[in-house]
């Protein structure tokens, strides 16, 4: 709570005019401040369309070639980056709009597995493990990570490379712990410092790579 | 790579998500009153609750905890919650009143008037979201959606207090743009709880 801000409003200020004057000049803030975020985003965008297109070809073209291998896509990530593994998962497994449905499955929402692996091991192993159990050499593992420093994340390409599994990594700032990995085939680096603009940046490369993938699987990229 | 040769497959991908968010800056204004709306609701006490089918579910989820335990070290944990992840309540009430029911029969057994409801919806079509949100409406919650396409039969019944309708077809590109919409109703949120003489009842409007 910005309690100074307060007292010097009601300080200085006629009360209800003030309050009816503050409420003004605070939507006119947010407005602005909205419209800005907007911007950035739109040119953030922009950039990566140029800095991954290369990447996200390549990546698209081998993740075809590992489905039509009969290859199950695993993914995962911690907190909002764990709603991205379910939607990645969601995408692929049954696609909101036309689409070859394709082996997926999110290591992020059995919360009993979850709450096992982390009470009776520890918190660092909960994706390395379930790995372990389900995934063979030609799978797909791709974890997203806002820092590229998640432990969890780490571990589960570590696991996977080791498996001979694809990796894919989603990775905000310079890619942090997840850009000197030798675990990650294909890295895709938001380089901002915005968390939320990362995850929304993020958001449009792995719908982008499904769109591709696609593509790909019909021999049309 | 340089921009001249970006291949035409990865331009138009690109390309097609631009405008959709763009148009949100005109938007902006009306976002920011149903923060200023939100904010009040949660200085008064009330809760978020949050809802949405198959993608916008992880929206859901996303946005529960983007309030809870915010990225931005020092902001305060605010209630918030989605209904969208207890399989027990969701596949219950789905078996015994169908699965239109899963949001609405929750919001009237959660929900409390000083609330926000959240819904969540690709094309403004689900009926599960908009019986949601209706529920909440009549139990007096403040009720704020976030639609895609042409805000399909939830924008034209008008059931909610604040609408956001993102202009794409593309269920992706709507999700896109949603994210950015609901980190900027999270900041706004704090911003104007930052300044509750802006959240008193009599400079409501």
């Amino acid at each position: 709570m910005n309690d100074r801000g307060t007292e010097t409003l009601g300080t200085f200020y006629p009360f209800l005019q003030t309050r009816a004057a503050d409420v003004d000049a605070l939507i006119a803030e947010a407005t602005r401040s909205t419209a800005d975020k907007i911007a950035e985003i739109v040119a953030l965008r922009e950039s990566l369309a140029v800095t991954h297109a290369q990447s996200l070809l390549d990546c698209a073209r081998r993740l075809a070639a590992a489905f039509h291998a009969g290859g199950t896509l695993f993914t995962f990530g911690n907190g909002g980056s764990s709603t991205d593994a379910q939607e990645v998962a969601q995408l692929f497994l049954r696609p909101p709009v036309a689409g070859r449905p394709l082996p997926a499955v999110s290591l992020t929402h059995d919360v009993a597995v979850l709450t096992a692996l982390s009470n009776d091991v520890g918190f660092d192993v909960v994706f390395a493990r379930q790995l372990e159990a389900f995934g063979r050499a030609g799978d797909i593992a791709l974890g997203l990570s806002t820092s590229g420093g998640s432990a969890n994340v780490l571990r589960a390409f570590d696991e996977a490379s080791r498996r001979g599994m694809i990796t894919v990594g989603l990775a905000g700032y310079d890619g942090g712990q997840m850009a000197r990995s030798d675990a990650i085939n294909h890295l895709f680096v938001v380089p901002t410092t915005s968390v939320h603009r990362v995850q929304e940046a993020q958001t449009t490369l792995y719908h982008v790579l499904w769109e591709l993938t696609q593509q790909a699987l019909v021999g049309e990229l | 790579m340089d921009s001249a040769v970006v291949p035409p497959v990865i331009r138009q991908a690109f390309a097609r998500r631009v405008a959709p968010v763009r148009t949100l800056a005109a938007d902006a204004e009306q976002i920011a009153r149903a923060c200023r709306d939100m904010a009040a609701r949660f200085h008064c006490g009330g809760k978020l609750i949050v809802f949405g089918n198959g993608g916008p579910s992880t929206d859901a989820q996303h946005i529960a905890v983007e309030f809870v335990h915010p990225v931005i070290v020092g902001k305060r944990a605010l209630p918030a919650i989605s209904l969208t992840n207890d399989t027990a309540t969701l596949t219950g009430i789905a078996r015994a009143d169908g699965f239109e029911e899963v949001f609405a029969a929750q919001v009237r057994l959660l929900a409390s008037p000083e609330d926000i409801a959240l819904g969540i919806s690709s094309e403004g079509r689900c009926a599960n979201v908009r019986r949601g949100l209706v529920a909440a409406r009549e139990r007096g919650l403040l009720t704020v959606g976030l639609v895609g396409g042409d805000g399909g039969d939830i924008a034209r019944d008008a059931v909610t207090d604040h609408l956001i309708v993102v202009r794409s077809d593309d269920p992706c590109v709507v999700k896109e743009a949603h994210v950015t919409v609901y980190h900027i109703l999270w900041e706004l949120v704090h911003v104007f709880l930052e300044h509750p003489g802006a959240l008193e009842p009599e400079v409501a409007r």
